[in-house]
């Protein structure tokens, strides 16, 4: 065996920890070799000194002062608790914690119906507003429009209705007015045309029949004739007879008249 | 109680029974007063660290990992003399004049062993191999744990520090 290996072992030789076969290896080369035994014998003289080395023990000071220190920290913080208190209290703390969030969430809802209604209540109420306030815009330009001298206007006022969902009666008075007394005959058969749309207003329906006595234009008095005799008005049986035995009625006007008035009656 | 395991007693203390820490003291602070002694050769300074170093025991012992005690304890006293040392060194003197200062005055006391001068001659960590696996019995696994090491690399230095150590030894004696 390696020379070298042997020094190497020989702390370990020394402190039991080798094993039988190699405590023989080194106790038979120690035999044969001067300068391994002279490393043995100062190693053995280390040894020695470090078993003879004695404990030494610090003053009693030191554990007096120690064990002061533990009753101090055992005053400072009386909370030395059990496991199961320990368990109890994160119980606890748990049950807090799930009860805040359960609070912050109700919170949290509530405010936003809250909010949600107030808003609600606020927005219906503008809305409201806006309505009014675009009907009466709408009616006022419409009015206006009916009074203007051009006639184009003047249909482009008639044509506003369409506008309305409910016109109520000032506008449809005005229309019917149209009907019935514009000098414009465009303008007079757009009026005819729209108001056809509300014939369940008796307002509407009464000036139909006074504007089939009046109307001298022939177009207007067909269209007249057949919106008439599309709701079977009764009311206007008279009126359709009237204007039957007038001479001056277009011949193919009375043909249509002739048309319509067995359906009425 | 006093047959309970060193981990068995200080995880009782981690849980907040401090009482158990006395039979921890009685078991322990002789040897982490003499293990400081040795590297400073200071027995006040030695008294007041070992009491810090079982202070921390309490203050820190929910930390305990339930390693191996000794080498926690260890660790403790290793990085508290260390943190001294730095602080001294840092505001006045450095390690070695201060040792060397001790020496000078305490010379003639008993407590200081040939070996004693000759192991005070060794760097501080060849010093720290030596006194904590000759005098303490650490072995080099724990030992190992307690300098941040591994075992092999602690069996190597350890081995080429008791050379050293040996070598200085015989030349004095």
């Amino acid at each position: 065996m390696e020379k070298n290996h042997i020094v190497e072992l020989l702390p370990e030789y020394l402190d039991h920890l080798l094993n039988e076969a190699q405590k023989k290896t080194i106790e038979t080369h120690l035999k044969t070799c001067n300068s391994c035994s002279q490393e043995l014998n100062a190693l053995k003289a280390l040894w020695s000194a470090f078993e003879s080395e004695k404990e030494i023990s610090p003053s009693e000071k030191l554990k007096a002062n120690f064990f002061e220190q533990i009753k101090l920290e055992k005053k400072n913080s009386p909370k030395v608790v059990s496991m199961s208190s320990t368990a109890f209290q994160k119980n606890r703390n748990w049950t807090n914690f799930f009860l805040k969030i359960a609070a912050s969430v109700v919170l949290l809802v509530g405010v936003y119906f809250f909010g949600k209604q107030q808003q609600g209540q606020i927005s219906s109420k503008e809305i409201a507003q806006l309505t009014n306030e675009s009907q009466a815009f709408k009616q006022t330009a419409m009015l206006s429009l009916m009074g203007n001298k051009s006639a184009s206007k003047r249909i482009q006022g008639v044509h506003f209705i369409e506008e309305f969902n409910e016109p109520d009666e000032a506008i449809v008075r005005a229309l019917a007015d149209r009907m019935l007394n514009d000098e414009n005959t465009n303008v007079r058969r757009t009026a005819v045309e729209v108001l056809s749309e509300f014939t369940s207003s008796e307002i509407v329906k009464n000036s139909f029949i006074k504007a089939l006595k009046m109307e001298k234009d022939p177009g207007i008095q067909i269209t007249l004739i057949q919106v008439l005799g599309k709701i079977q008005e009764k009311k206007a049986a008279a009126s359709m007879q009237y204007l039957l035995e007038q001479d001056d009625t277009q011949p193919y006007v009375k043909e249509e008249l002739e048309l319509v008035l067995p359906n009425i009656i | 109680m006093e047959k309970l395991t060193d981990e068995i007693l200080m995880a009782k203390v981690a849980n907040g029974n401090l009482d158990v820490l006395k039979v921890l003291f009685e078991r322990h602070h002789k040897h982490v007063f003499n293990f400081l002694h040795k590297m400073s050769g200071d027995r006040m300074l030695s008294e007041d660290i070992t009491q810090e170093v079982f202070y921390k025991l309490m203050k820190y012992g929910a930390s305990y990992n339930n390693g191996k005690f000794v080498s926690w304890l260890f660790t403790i006293a290793r990085n508290s003399l260390n943190t001294h040392f730095r602080r001294v060194s840092n505001t006045t003197e450095n390690i070695e004049t201060i040792h060397h200062k001790i020496l000078l005055e305490e010379e003639q006391e008993k407590d200081y062993s040939d070996l004693y001068f000759a192991i005070n001659k060794l760097d501080a960590s060849d010093r720290e191999l030596v006194i904590l696996s000759r005098f303490q019995e650490i072995k080099y696994d724990d030992l190992a744990e307690i300098i941040g090491s591994t075992p092999g690399a602690v069996k190597t230095k350890v081995s080429r520090a008791l050379k050293k150590l040996k070598t200085i030894y015989l030349q004095n004696s």
